[in-house]
């Protein structure tokens, strides 16, 4: 009878014991996760220095702009794009400083260096790329700037609150009550 | 830098401001400069509609030494770099430059290639299609006007060098006219629109310091001294005139801090007693 005891209090603190390991790992993995995922920011900037070169030298990789507008219709003008760009600039950066406010985990860098390689080929079709060409890289640079900042310190404050809670998990054997896993 | 309050607020809209600012530069000098050439391209091709006016009863009858005076008198005119007018087979009929005269022009020149460039000639041009832009010999950019001189029915039908009424264009005339009061007065908006860009920039960033400064970092740091200071004297009263988060965050703390200190006295007290 007591060997059956003592067997169930051995196999109770091997499962707490695998719990704890178990969380202990899920927490390590998040923090690794979000390590990886604050330089999200900076590769999509990477991605768009790379596009801004290639438009910097006028695409040498395209068809010359009169084949693309013979093929596919005359483009909007310079002075609609402009426009088109003034509004996405300040759409983006407004949504950008919303989800700083209420910390939301949006992937949506690489999106922007899409829309910003747009911006660049309708330029290049409407032969305003020379004039322009500082204006989209301006807007780039402040949109993808931002967006990196955005990331770093989400993914700052998430590592340090994942750090305290392996810190809370080494010392007392159990996640804070207040602090689920899954809050970051 | 990240660590404080000001760091944190100041960064992204330090970024934002500048970023958006910048690219509204670029974006309204772009408009600003397409609407001065634009004009620009305008007024050289009402000069080169002036020329053909002004020569046109020269060529009716056939007045070399007119035509030549007149060309010679507009291109002595400030700002205007060269007046051409060629035949139909590309030979410099006219030019301001007495040694260009009787040459015949490469029709696969820049200026020439627009309409040359197929077998069969364009013979209308729209006004922007008119005009090209280069560096003169001197570094100079010019703006160049190429405008056909049309057949009219006085052309074909005079007595005196008759042209075939199926012939649309006479000849060219090729205008040119120096950019720099253009360049000038772009680099003259240019400026000022930099520095209206810098003043905003400068003032939309001290007004954000100031207000951030006068109102979240002055009473935080009042806070921050009265709870280090609180530590060493406890009957310390909690600052007045704080923002309303920070007054209940000093009330709380002043709260806690007398609480502490009267169960600390009624240890001592428990103490001495026993």
């Amino acid at each position: 009878m007591e060997r059956a005891d003592n067997n169930r209090s051995v196999t109770a603190g091997d499962t707490a014991s695998d719990t704890r390991a178990t969380q202990r790992q899920g927490l390590l993995d998040e923090i690794k996760g979000l390590r990886h995922f604050s330089n999200r920011g900076l590769f999509a900037l990477s991605l768009f220095l790379v596009v801004s070169t290639l438009a910097w030298r006028n695409f040498p990789y395209l068809p010359r702009p009169e084949a693309i507008v013979a093929s596919l219709g005359p483009p909007p003008t310079s002075q609609i794009i402009s426009m088109v760009l003034i509004l996405y600039t300040f759409s983006a950066i407004i949504l950008s400083l919303c989800r700083m406010m209420a910390s939301i985990r949006h992937r949506s860098s690489f999106c922007h260096v899409g829309y910003l390689s747009v911006f660049y080929f309708f330029y290049y079709l409407a032969d305003g790329l020379a004039d322009n060409y500082w204006a989209v890289f301006g807007a780039g640079f402040t949109i993808l700037l931002m967006e990196s900042y955005r990331i770093w310190t989400y993914c700052n404050e998430g590592i340090i609150k994942k750090t305290e809670q392996l810190a809370y998990l080494e010392r007392t054997g159990r996640l804070p009550l207040d602090d689920s896993p899954s809050d970051i | 830098m990240f660590d404080k309050i000001a760091g944190r607020a100041l960064v992204p809209v330090g970024i934002v401001v500048t970023g958006f600012l910048i690219v509204c530069f670029l974006l309204l000098y772009s408009a600003i400069k397409t609407v001065v050439v634009q004009d620009s391209v305008g007024h050289a091709n009402n000069l080169a509609g002036i020329v053909l006016k002004s020569t046109r009863y020269a060529m009716l009858k056939s007045d070399r030494e007119l035509n030549s005076a007149i060309v010679q008198n507009i291109s002595q005119q400030k700002g205007v770099e060269h007046v051409r007018i060629f035949s139909k087979t590309g030979i410099v009929a006219f030019s301001s430059n007495a040694g260009e005269v009787n040459r015949q022009v490469d029709k696969k020149a820049e200026g020439c290639i627009l309409c040359h460039a197929k077998n069969e000639p364009i013979t209308t041009l729209g006004n922007m299609e008119k005009a090209r832009t280069f560096k003169n010999s001197v570094g100079e950019d010019v703006l160049a006007i190429t405008t056909p001189i049309y057949n009219e029915p006085e052309c074909s039908e005079a007595a005196c060098h008759v042209h075939p009424s199926t012939q649309k264009v006479l000849g060219t005339l090729d205008i040119g006219l120096s950019q720099d009061a253009t360049l000038n007065s772009l680099s003259s908006i240019r400026g000022q629109m930099a520095l209206f860009s810098v003043l905003t920039l400068i003032l939309t960033m001290a007004g954000v310091i100031a207000l951030l400064k006068m109102i979240v970092l002055q009473p935080m740091r009042k806070l921050q001294e009265y709870t280090e200071r609180s530590e060493l004297n406890s009957s310390l009263e909690h600052p007045s005139n704080l923002p309303y988060e920070l007054d209940k965050i000093a009330k709380s703390y002043y709260f806690i801090r007398n609480k502490l200190e009267e169960v600390e006295q009624k240890a001592a007290n428990t103490g001495k007693h026993l």
